[in-house]
């Protein structure tokens, strides 16, 4: 009985063998009483190790260590975790919306503030009925010895009848995307009381392309920029139309110069 | 999800008795319990019936111990085994002072013995589970048996039958 090893004996204390090999055991430990006497030393030792660490399981289980108590922690802690994402989404989402809706004021490009600046001086006088300019278009003359003093660049009010336009009048303005800068808006109507309006600044230290368009919401900013001026075009008419407005205004500030190619970039 | 949760339930005492007998402490075996449970609460969605929750939690429980150990060992605090408790045990009877004995001889076994040991004697798994769950061979495991029962028994010395008896 040479092939019972003692891992068969220890197998056979750990009732870990079939039918077969246990009797083979124990017909082993029957004729071998060393073998018997060695089975139950390990007997007793497992015995002991049971006595003392088995009352352990019959100690009633603290509140801690209540699984359903745990889960409903463990939701909590997920749904206070997810609250607090979707509070930290919500304000990357103010911050980008912020940071969107500033860029075309705090953009770092002067002519892209001027083409803001512009926009912002068309909606706020557009409004106004009486107080729409400062010095009304009847007195032409005036009205543009006054304004070529103050940009101190000759300005003439561009005759805009050909495009169904009357000039309504025009008044300085502060440019802040120039130091010190100055700005003559003028303001024009059409028969049916569509406004635009034409914001005009010396181009001296404007930089930038010499064509661009950008919408505003309803708004439609047509900005263009020669040796001397720059001009942007605001109203809520259809880019077309301002690009016609434009050509006329062109020819009549800047008689010399090339007419704008075609000043579109995809809106 | 309930029924995982009343079977992770059934086996809180088996868990919290094998905890205690790893670390001989009841508040550091009931830390280990509580870092299982959550543990495997969280990840409930997770478990495949492949094995039994038991032997899942089992696994679980032993591979949170061992990390604990070993950040113990880093943080500098070895385990000196002359400073291992005495067990707080009842007033010596006939018999108790064996098992004093005994818990002493457990808590000078190499982790991966004891591991074995208790899974088996303890526990009462079966050597293809012990073995799955501590991550070895059903060959390994045995050995590692082997070896923790003789050293148990020649630290104890033969136990005396009799006062074993008397506190069954």
């Amino acid at each position: 009985m040479s092939d019972i090893s003692r891992d068969d004996l220890m197998a056979h204390l750990d009732g870990q063998l079939d039918p077969a090999r246990r009797r083979a055991v124990e017909a082993h430990l029957a004729a071998h009483p060393e073998a018997a006497a060695e089975l139950a030393l390990l007997r007793r030792q497992a015995d002991a190790l049971r006595t003392l660490y088995g009352p352990v399981e019959a100690e009633p289980v603290p509140p801690r260590l209540d699984p359903p108590r745990l889960a409903l922690a463990a939701g909590r802690r997920r749904r206070q975790g997810l609250a607090r994402a979707a509070a930290v989404v919500l304000l990357l989402a103010i911050g980008m919306a912020a940071g969107w809706l500033l860029r075309p004021l705090g953009g770092p490009e002067p002519h892209e503030r001027l083409i803001a600046d512009a926009v912002s001086a068309h909606t706020v006088y557009v409004a106004e009925n009486r107080h729409a300019v400062e010095v009304a278009g009847t007195d032409g003359a005036h009205l543009s010895s006054w304004l070529s003093s103050r940009l101190e660049s000759r300005l003439a009010m561009p005759e805009l009848a050909g495009e169904g336009l009357a000039l309504l009048g025009g008044r300085l303005l502060p440019a802040p995307a120039i130091a010190g800068g100055r700005a003559a808006q003028l303001m024009y109507e059409d028969a049916a009381g569509e406004r635009v309006t034409l914001y005009i600044t010396p181009a001296a230290g404007i930089g930038g392309p010499a064509y661009e368009i950008v919408r505003f919401g309803a708004d439609t900013a047509l900005y263009w920029a020669d040796a001397v001026f720059t001009c942007t075009i605001v109203g809520s008419q259809p880019p077309e139309r301002l690009e016609a407005i434009a050509r006329s205004v062109f020819a009549q500030l800047d008689p010399e110069g090339t007419p704008p190619a075609r000043p579109y970039r995809d809106l | 999800m309930a029924d995982i949760l009343d079977e992770i339930e059934a086996c809180v005492p088996a868990l919290r008795r094998y905890a205690r007998a790893l670390t001989h402490d009841i508040d550091r075996a009931d830390d280990l319990v509580q870092d299982c449970l959550e543990r495997a609460i969280a990840r409930r969605g997770l478990f495949r019936p492949r094995g039994t929750v038991r032997a899942w939690l089992f696994t679980i429980l032993t591979n949170i111990h061992r990390n604990d150990r070993r950040r113990r060992r880093r943080h500098g605090a070895a385990l000196d085994l002359a400073s291992v408790p005495e067990p707080a045990l009842p007033a010596p009877q006939p018999g108790h002072m064996a098992l004093a004995e005994l818990a002493r001889a457990i808590e000078t076994l190499p982790l991966d013995q004891k591991e074995a040991l208790l899974l088996v004697t303890l526990e009462g798994l079966a050597y293809a589970e012990a073995a799955r769950i501590l991550g070895v061979p059903a060959g390994t495991l045995m050995s590692r048996l082997g070896r923790a029962r003789a050293a148990l028994r020649g630290l104890t010395g033969a136990a005396p039958e009799p006062h074993l008896r008397t506190v069954k």
